[in-house]
């Protein structure tokens, strides 16, 4: 048999011989270490291993774990659970048991590393460093897969020992690269000379270290540039100042700007704030005011107060002289008006001035004295008053100007209204004087008359009406002038009138009157003169409103006396015009006789109406312009037609065109044309025409009858008597006022044979002859004492005539006796002539005619 | 591999398999498959020796190692019922498996062929014939006769079939001679 078999058998054998293994269950042994626990033989914690297998004490697997970690300097807690096969709960346990015992381990999210670790990564590093000149935290950290903070914190202490170099804002640079960045922020900033922002700087740096490090150089943050930066100031290697951080002004810069608004502000007294500001100070105001703080900071500029003594002398210097001054002229031209205004404020003597009335300011920089503006202002009053007292001076060009007017707008309103407002007033003149002057001063008359067609405009739809009713208030005001509607609407117009001194005028005005204007060197007067104007005219307007106002309640007074006699005087001699006028019709069917007395009645009677008429509608208008009229009182003398036809054109608008239609009909052949044309007159100037009824007729000429009476006793001229003689028979017969001239006399004679009975009238003619020979030998001689007794005689004749006519019941009965007398009378007249005649043969034409008529 | 506990496959995994396919009656390579035989036996033996799972004695009761005797045992409830195991090697062998056989138990059950042979579950024969020739003696005691005995031992031992050998130690003596 086989050895190997027998051998194979022999060990089967001894196999099946051999004692078996004891062996206990898990479940066995696991209650048995249980029945251990709670019999108290093992009173230590037992842990069991996730497979459930076995039992391991907390010591052992804290050395398991030390071991772990001492083997790889880095574990995480979830691989030491895999590695000792402990629950994840226990090894953290047991881990952070470990690390708090031990200083040189550290729990970090999850991981346990120790000391020696971060060693080698530190030394790891810095090789790296030493290779690449920079690395970022970050970059490690992603390396490690640990916080970039955590990195930072590690690494921070090896910085200088473990790791030879910089850590800088989350970078690690070797020294000889931070020098050399560090050369390059000297560089820049040493290069720098105006205020700049840091960060602009750094970026630049950035953009040229990208360039020499190429691709592979890492950006560098600005905070590393400024890290350096600020070790440089502090070493003080660059010099300024640093403001907010990155606003950095070298110390150039700001000694020069310094020293540039210094040396400014010293040679100039005043700075601009303009200036300061293009040096780079950002608020000149707080920063002139913190360094110089006796200066006075105005609106644009800063000023030493040396300004204001220089501005105050001058300013006193005029208040002495009684003149004017410009702060702006004085002040440096870079001054503007609102800082000239503030400088005046503070000069001492303006203040005073102003406060004690001696001196204003007008449009911020002019300062005028007092005494100036009394001087400009008196002459401007002396000036506008000479315009208002020559109306009739500018009353043509006022004519031309409307014309203009007119024609240039066609506006029938305001054409209206200016013709209401002529017949109002002939104040209106003034103002057009101005206005005429102006269109001449601007020299565009058309535009001128244009705007001032506007100025019309304005006022012309609600006034023109009112205009017109306005003249009608004011004529009837004329006659009752105590209406006080009247008044008001008169002050209006007047204002009107007064606002027509325009701020132009005025500074037209005032040009000439100030000659010093050019001498200052002034380019633009009007700057200087239109607040002037616009100060002086409502003192102006208010000074002639015044005047006006006191004019016009002075004038109103007399006004009304004129107009009152004016109208007393009319109603009388109208009246009796009236009344004499109807004598006229007695003659109608003879017309040559008609028309001489037409011409007499005219002559006679309504001259002397018409020129008192003209003179008082004359000093009426006057008057009311406020112009000193003289006294009307004396004006009983006859006009010449001259005088009268310049009256008349001086009287406003329509008045005088009827005026002139009165004169014309003056000259006429008919009373009829006449009274129309004197209605017309005195309609218009607003006066009444008393209309002749019968009552008023019957008294009028009982009057007229009373009158020729009392007039023929005390008459002593034969010659007048006559045609009183005539008058007084035609009342008697005819009830009608006869003003006859001597030429119509004897026709007056004729006319009453039928009227009279036959010895009356045979007295009458013969009464007329004696005259007309008196007359004639009036005419031949003087002074004969035979001529006297005649004359007596005839004039004793008309007397007893009148006397007896006047006094008896039978009129005819005392003719008769009165007869006798007569027939004696005039034989004796008859010699008389007789005598007269040998006296005047050499006056024998004169004899002819009177023995003709 | 189904049908067997896992106990029972992880163990019969680490008997070492048989390379030679040889019967008892081809002479050397009998011997060489014999050889083989016994180291199986050895390895399985020795492992259930270390498991505390020792089951079972077995012998060449002839030179040629055709025949084998032997014991085998089964510890239920405390108490150790102990059989003769008898088997030959098939003329077949390798691709017939032997016929174990429990003499002792014959009659008592009906899990049993007439002679005391053990009826073996149905995956036996597909995986015996699978696993030829590398399947052997310690094989067939694994995968045979012990899964039979764990099975079957209990339910006759609660209907009485089997009494302990305490109790009918007369009976048994008498049968074992």
């Amino acid at each position: 048999m086989d050895e190997e078999l027998l051998e194979l058998q022999r060990q089967f054998e001894f196999a099946q011989q051999a004692k078996s293994s004891v062996r206990l269950s898990e479940r066995n042994v696991v209650e048995l270490v249980q029945k251990l626990q709670q019999l108290g033989i093992i009173d230590f914690d037992l842990l069991h291993t996730t497979s459930g297998k076995e039992y391991i004490t907390p010591e052992q697997l804290r050395k398991e774990i030390g071991e772990e970690i001492k083997k790889l300097g880095r574990v995480s807690v979830i691989d030491l659970a895999d590695i000792t096969g402990v629950d994840l709960y226990h090894v953290e346990k047991q881990a952070e048991h470990l690390v708090s015992n031990d200083p040189n381990l550290m729990l970090v999210n999850g991981e346990i590393i120790t000391n020696s670790y971060w060693d080698g990564v530190a030394e790891e590093i810095n090789e790296r460093l030493q290779e690449c000149s920079q690395i970022v935290l970050a970059e490690i950290a992603a390396q490690l897969q640990v916080g970039s903070e955590l990195v930072l914190s590690i690494l921070e202490p090896r910085v200088g020992t473990l790791i030879k170099g910089r850590l800088e804002g989350g970078q690690l640079y070797t020294p000889a690269y931070v020098a050399r960045v560090n050369a390059m922020v000297r560089g820049a900033a040493r290069g720098v000379f105006v205020p700049l922002n840091l960060p602009a700087l750094w970026n630049s740096l950035q953009g040229l270290l990208a360039e020499t490090d190429g691709a592979s150089g890492v950006a560098v943050e600005g905070s590393f540039f400024q890290s350096l930066f600020n070790g440089l100031v502090k070493e003080g290697e660059i010099l300024g100042s640093l403001r907010a951080g990155v606003h950095w002004t070298p110390t150039v810069f700001a000694v020069a700007q310094k020293e540039c608004v210094d040396s400014f502000f010293s040679q100039n007294s005043y700075i601009d704030y303009g200036a300061v500001q293009k040096l780079g100070i950002p608020q000149p105001v707080q920063y002139l005011q913190s360094r110089y703080s006796e200066g006075i900071a105005l609106d644009t500029l800063f000023a030493h107060p040396s300004i204001v003594e220089m501005l105050d002398s001058s300013a006193e210097d005029a208040f002495e002289r009684g003149s004017w001054v410009d702060a702006l002229s004085v002040l440096p031209s870079s001054f503007s008006s609102q800082d000239a205004s503030k400088v005046l404020s503070l000069c001492p003597s303006v203040q005073n001035a102003l406060k004690s009335n001696k001196a204003i300011i007008l449009g911020d920089s002019y300062v005028f004295s007092n005494g100036f503006l009394q001087v400009l202002f008196d002459r401007l009053e002396n000036d506008t008053e000479t315009l208002n007292l020559d109306p009739s001076a500018s009353l043509g060009l006022s004519d031309s100007s409307q014309t203009n007017n007119d024609a240039s707008s066609n506006d029938a309103l305001s054409g209206s209204n200016e013709t209401g407002k002529l017949g109002l007033s002939g104040k209106q003149a003034p103002d057009k004087g101005s206005k005429k002057k102006k269109g001449k001063s601007m020299g565009n008359s058309k535009m001128e008359a244009a705007e001032v067609d506007l100025d019309y405009q304005e006022t012309a739809p609600t006034k023109s009406k009112k205009n017109q009713k306005k003249s009608k208030v004011a004529s009837s005001s004329h006659a009752s002038d105590s209406r006080p509607g009247a008044k008001k609407d008169n002050d209006k117009t007047k204002e009107d009138s007064l606002n027509c001194i325009s701020e132009e005028w005025l500074i037209q005005k005032i040009k000439p009157m100030v000659p010093d204007i050019e001498e200052q060197g002034i380019e633009d007067p009007e700057a200087f003169l239109a607040p002037l104007a616009s100060y002086l005219r409502p003192k102006l307007l208010n000074s002639l409103k015044e005047r006006r106002k006191a004019a016009f309640t002075q004038n109103a007074q007399r006004m009304k006396r004129v107009m009152d006699n004016l109208q007393r005087k009319l109603d009388e001699s109208f009246l009796n015009m009236q009344l004499y006028e109807k004598a006229l019709d007695l003659f109608e069917d003879d017309p040559s006789t008609s028309v001489l007395l037409h011409k007499h009645l005219l002559r006679s009677t309504a001259t002397p109406i018409v020129d008192f008429l003209l003179l008082d509608l004359d000093t009426h208008n006057k008057l009311k312009n406020g112009i000193e009229a003289e006294d009307s009182e004396k004006t009983e003398s006859t006009l010449s037609p001259g005088d009268r036809n310049t009256l008349a054109k001086s009287l406003p608008g329509p008045l005088s065109q009827k005026a002139l239609a009165v004169i014309e009909s003056l000259e006429a052949k008919r009373v009829e044309t006449f009274m129309t044309a004197l209605r017309a007159l005195v309609d218009e100037s607003g006066l009444v025409l008393k209309k002749l009824d019968k009552k008023l007729e019957r008294t009028l000429l009982h009057s007229y009858r009373k009158d020729l009476l009392s007039q023929i006793s005390a008459e002593s001229d034969p010659v007048s008597i006559l045609p009183k003689v005539v008058s007084l028979l035609y009342v008697q017969i005819h009830g009608k006022a006869l003003q006859a001239p001597g030429r119509a006399i004897s026709i007056a004679v004729t006319r009453l044979k039928d009227k009279l009975d036959d010895e009356a009238f045979k007295i009458l003619q013969d009464y007329q002859a004696a005259t007309v020979s008196l007359l004639a030998l009036m005419a031949g001689a003087t002074g004969d004492v035979s001529i006297f007794f005649y004359f007596t005689l005839i004039v004793f004749s008309g007397k007893t005539l009148v006397y007896l006519i006047e006094h008896t019941q039978s009129f005819y009965g005392f003719l008769f006796i009165c007869y006798i007398d007569f027939v004696l009378m005039f034989t004796y007249l008859n010699l008389a002539l007789c005598m007269l005649y040998d006296m005047s043969q050499k006056n024998s034409h004169k004899f002819t005619t009177i023995v003709m008529v | 591999m189904e049908g067997w506990d896992p106990t029972t496959k992880s163990t019969l995994t680490q008997i070492p398999l048989l390379t030679t396919r040889a019967g008892p009656r081809d002479g050397a390579a009998w011997t060489q498959r014999l050889k083989e035989e016994y180291k199986a036996l050895i390895a399985y033996t020795s492992m259930n020796k270390s498991k505390d799972n020792d089951w079972f004695r077995i012998s060449a009761a002839n030179p040629e190692g055709t025949r084998w005797t032997g014991k085998c045992w089964y510890i239920h409830n405390l108490l150790k019922y102990e059989f003769d195991l008898q088997f030959d090697i098939p003329v077949t062998y390798p691709a017939t498996a032997p016929e174990l056989e429990l003499p002792q138990l014959d009659g008592k059950t009906h899990k049993m062929y007439r002679g005391g042979k053990i009826c073996l579950t149905v995956h036996f024969k597909p995986l015996w014939a699978k696993n030829c020739p590398r399947f052997g003696i310690a094989h067939a005691l694994c995968l045979g006769l012990a899964p039979w005995l764990a099975a079957e031992i209990p339910i006759l031992v609660d209907s009485g079939m089997i009494k302990h050998k305490d109790d009918t130690a007369s009976s048994s003596e008498d049968q074992n001679q």
